[in-house]
């Protein structure tokens, strides 16, 4: 067993707690920890996942309570509670939630009782506080929003049999989670749905406040989401579902197929909508048709990225743009029951072609799967490289797709080789904006 | 100076009376230091930054082949992810490679927060060294692994001949100092423990000619170690190069960017010239006082008054001074040269600068010698390293003087009040100035030249393109409000620290005269 993790491609649960309050219009985090933790994951967070920035009060703005040697001796729960004073005062916000790191979990400072000593005091927004420190879980992004389905959303609101909720894209560790929210509400709105997705366009804390409406939860990664769909289970008594996130037409169809099917809608919906939608998708690849053939730009396909991209991607560019996928590495840390279900989604690929697939955090690994994937064959005079081919994965490749001369497009956490605005990779628009990126790079030196 | 015989490196608060948490007058800066006791004011509304274990990453992400190994839960060292994609082409500038930049974390979850986490270290150093082959590994120690009482150390004398690489353990718990630099006081003692020694002869050397002997010592006695920071580019290196030659002096760069065998050979410098005394002077002090090898810790080279400084201290320690002077003039003279279509372009125009004590008040020498006037800073800290630099710079007594580490609230009355026409800031809180619509020149750059007379004609350069179209930050000012409440605007920048003010010019005064 691998006693450590070669480049971490997540950061920890604070970090995925605080770009998911990032990714939440008008709402503060409190950090309670030591200087440096909210300022290494906004590092993280802003180069890793496209120039996401620090948005509103984020970047070295995130409110800290910066605890030294001091508070490490005696306690840092009068010093956080001073704080959560003073950002109230400072900070205009619709939410205000204190999290942890490490340091204050292990001398075992109370979060939720400094909140509560204080909730006297403050009329107005609502202050929670979620425990986040790093060594007990790295979600967390389930962790702040379990703890606003609890504390946040109305309870007793009457279910909507349109409304959907969809959860488990992480702001961030999801580079395109944006335009892939808008894509997959855009998706569903095309069968009849309103989809709540929370980051999305327009969308404020108002639609957290009232999320229970949903007559149903969509979680679109067989990892992140989870938690908090049992969690909204519990507290709303609402089903969940998970459709893993489709990347292109075909994935699309299904899911719209699906979707459609777990609302309880007639089978024709879903399929008229799907037609169409393939019909516009089409009629722009059809536009490659030309150059493909004319020039040969099959290729072979490596692909490096975590459990939300590595199937749907792998699939994508297998089925529908006719490569050959050669080896998939998924890099999520994953409990066994986690990597069936993901392995499970390698199988019945229309292609029937299935790659090497590896599930592996370390990126100085992929070259050896790739020597099994890809064992040197053919004689000294007449050899059969890996060629052409290209690497689809994160900035962590880029050594890899050097050493062969292999084209890298960035898709999985951490892209700092591309600035990320609103382009999705997920449904039909985020399949055509992958298909043309990818080719893009194909014809690059035209 | 000798600290080595500790686990880590002393506070700044406590070794040099560093404070974070000041406001004040140009003219109470170096009565304030004189006095002391700068670090005794706290805040009461704070905002994240750097910690030594992020800031540690500056220096040690840099060395050649190398691998770090992050001691402590997933997340410690995840800001390395922000040069994973461009450290190897700086590496490349200085030696061919392939090789990016490795990182592993010790991933240290529940179990080890209850049974330590040395085993985990254990088996991570011993894997490394197998799987990377790397000549150093070198390890940041978190907070959680100093709070659990991880004996690192023992842990790298045990390993030491298990492994061929060669292990450098960092003490750079977050929470141990305010003061972000401290973090540069635990990268240099673990060098200083670990990778600094003298070379022992080799039987090649020792059997040299007599008069290649000589010619070697001789190239020796005209070489100068300069101490590279991470916030300066390959164009600054090779700016101070050419001055350096100009004055027959052969230089050497290090600790950024070196390797292994560079800490030994670096030893045998006729001179150590730091560029920032908050950058080296626990590295300086300490290799001074175990292998008594002299060092110059001055003002930074960025500006003609600090370049001129910077150059002649060198110099005079080569008996150049002359030399320097003559070439002096003649880099000033053709700088002037070339410089009045920009100072005709900069007149009127006001700055603010915030980031690192030396370097703001640098740069804001610079800024003054083209035509701006300075009418702000927020300096990351406070101590007696900013004086040389402060030497150099003529600015009105009153000039606010701000000290802050980030915290990029505290600069927005600052900046309303003070409405200047230019903010030069450290990267990391630009999110929240962009938002009032001012244009920004980097404090510094990894890509760009600053120093020496080349980086001020290519900051006067990049200064006319941003100044020429401020449009982006504008219009942002315009569409993206910053996140403050009402009453926060009207508050003055120190409405949230607490403990004593520094004193006013006319007390200091009278302290100083009373002592």
């Amino acid at each position: 067993m691998t006693t450590f993790i070669d480049r971490p491609r997540w950061s920890c649960a604070l970090g995925g707690a605080l770009f998911t309050l990032r990714a939440l219009r008008r709402a503060v985090p409190i950090i309670h920890a030591s200087p440096g933790c909210g300022y290494n994951v906004y590092m993280a967070g802003n180069a890793g996942a496209g120039y996401l920035g620090g948005g509103y009060c984020g970047g070295t703005a995130w409110s800290s309570s910066n605890v030294g040697e001091t508070e490490i001796v005696f306690g840092g729960v009068e010093r956080l509670k001073e704080q959560i004073k003073t950002t109230l005062e400072v900070v205009d916000g619709d939410l205000y939630v204190v999290l942890s790191g490490c340091m204050v979990e292990l001398i075992g400072d109370d979060l939720e009782a400094a909140v509560a000593d204080l909730a006297g005091e403050f009329k107005g927004p609502k202050i929670l506080a979620v425990s986040t420190p790093g060594f007990a879980d790295r979600r967390g992004y389930d962790l702040v929003m379990s703890e606003l389905f609890r504390s946040f959303c109305l309870k007793g609101l009457e279910k909507k049999a349109e409304v959907i909720n969809f959860l488990g894209l992480v702001p961030g560790q999801d580079v395109f989670y944006k335009g892939n929210l808008a894509e997959l509400k855009r998706m569903a709105a095309t069968i009849g749905l309103k989809a709540n997705t929370f980051f999305g366009d327009f969308e404020d804390l108002g639609v957290l406040e009232r999320a229970s409406e949903a007559s149903l939860n969509v979680v679109l990664s067989d990892y992140h989401g989870q938690l908090a769909a049992q969690t909204f289970s519990e507290v709303h008594g609402t089903p969940y579902l998970t459709l893993p996130l489709p990347v292109g037409a075909i994935q699309s169809r299904e899911f719209l197929k699906n979707l459609g099917q777990a609302v309880g809608l007639s089978r024709e919906v879903p399929k008229r909508a799907a037609d169409l939608e393939e019909d516009r998708y089409y009629d722009y690849l059809e536009r490659a048709a030309d150059i493909v053939n004319d020039v040969d730009l099959q290729r072979y396909l490596i692909v490096v990225a975590d459990s939300l991209y590595a199937p749907a991607a792998t699939r994508f560019f297998a089925d529908e743009l006719g490569w050959i996928p050669v080896l998939t590495v998924v890099t999520d840390d994953l409990d066994d029951q986690t990597r069936k279900t993901v392995s499970g989604r390698f199988e019945g690929f229309e292609s029937q072609l299935k790659p090497l697939v590896k599930f592996e955090s370390s990126a100085i690994k992929t070259r050896a799967h790739l020597n099994q994937a890809w064992p040197r064959v053919g004689s000294q005079r007449h050899q059969d490289p890996l060629s052409p081919a290209v690497v689809v994965g994160s900035v962590f490749e880029r050594e890899l797709a050097e050493g062969f001369s292999y084209p890298l497009l960035s898709l999985s956490y951490p892209v700092t080789d591309q600035v990320i605005f609103q382009q999705a990779r997920a449904g039909y628009e985020g399949g055509l904006s992958l298909a043309s990126a990818a080719l893009s790079l194909v014809v690059a030196g035209r | 100076m000798d600290y080595l015989k500790g686990l880590a490196a002393p506070d700044r608060c406590e070794r040099l009376g560093a404070g974070v948490a000041l406001s004040m007058g140009c003219g109470q800066i170096q009565g304030a230091i004189l006095a002391g006791a700068l670090g005794l004011n706290r805040r009461t509304y704070s905002q994240t930054y750097g910690c030594q274990f992020t800031l540690s990453l500056s220096i040690i992400n840099t060395f050649q082949r190398t691998v770090l190994i992050a001691h402590g839960p997933v997340g410690c060292g995840a800001c390395s992810v922000a040069n994973a994609g461009s450290i190897k082409k700086f590496k490349n500038l200085r030696q061919a490679t392939n090789e990016g930049l490795i990182w592993v974390s010790t991933n240290l979850g529940e179990s080890e927060v209850i049974n330590g986490g040395e085993n985990k270290l254990r088996q991570t150093i011993l894997e490394v060294d197998k799987l990377f082959r790397p000549e150093i590994i070198i390890i940041p120690v978190g907070c959680v692994p100093a709070i659990i009482g991880d004996d690192v150390e023992s842990l790298v004398a045990a390993l030491a001949n298990q492994v061929s690489a060669k292990l450098v353990p960092v003490h750079s718990a977050g929470f141990k100092s305010k003061v972000m630099a401290t973090a540069y006081d635990d990268v240099y003692h673990g060098v200083l423990k670990n990778l600094t020694g003298k070379l022992p002869l080799e039987a090649s050397e020792q059997l040299l000619d007599p008069i290649e002997e000589g010619r070697r010592r001789l190239a020796l006695s005209r070489t100068v170690n300069v101490l590279n920071v991470f916030s300066m580019s390959y164009d600054d290196e090779r700016e101070l190069r050419r001055l350096l030659e100009a004055l027959d002096l052969k230089a050497r760069f290090f600790p950024e960017f070196t390797d292994r065998g560079d800490f030994k050979t670096v030893l045998d410098g006729a001179l150590n010239v730091s560029l920032c005394g908050t950058h080296d002077d626990y590295y300086l002090e300490h290799v001074k006082s175990l292998y008594g090898q002299p060092f110059i810790t001055d003002t930074l080279p960025v500006g003609p008054r600090n370049t001129a400084r910077w150059l002649k201290l060198v110099a005079g320690f080569f008996g150049e001074t002359e030399r320097a002077e003559r070439l002096i003039a003649a880099e000033e003279a053709a700088l002037n040269q070339v410089l009045g279509p920009f100072r005709q372009a900069f007149l009127g125009k006001k700055a603010f600068l915030s980031g690192g004590e030396v370097r703001v008040v640098a740069t804001a020498e610079l800024l003054n010698f083209l035509g701006l006037t300075v009418v702000g800073f927020k300096g990351h800290h406070l101590d007696r390293f900013i004086l040389p630099a402060w030497e150099q710079l003529e600015v009105p007594p009153q000039t606010v003087f701000h000290v802050a580490t980030q915290q990029p609230s505290e600069q927005i009355s600052l900046i309303n009040r003070l409405k200047p026409d230019l903010f030069v800031g450290h990267a990391g809180g630009n999110n929240i100035t962009a938002r009032q619509g001012l244009p920004i020149l980097p404090l510094f750059s990894n890509a760009y030249g600053y120093m020496g007379y080349s980086g001020i004609f290519e900051v006067a350069r990049r200064l006319r393109r941003i100044l020429q179209n401020g449009a982006f930050n504008r219009n942002l000012a315009k569409h993206r409000p910053l996140p403050y409440r009402k009453a926060f605007y009207d508050c003055e920048a120190d409405a949230y620290l607490e403990g004593p003010r520094p004193l006013s010019e006319g007390q200091l005064t009278a302290q100083n005269l009373g002592q």
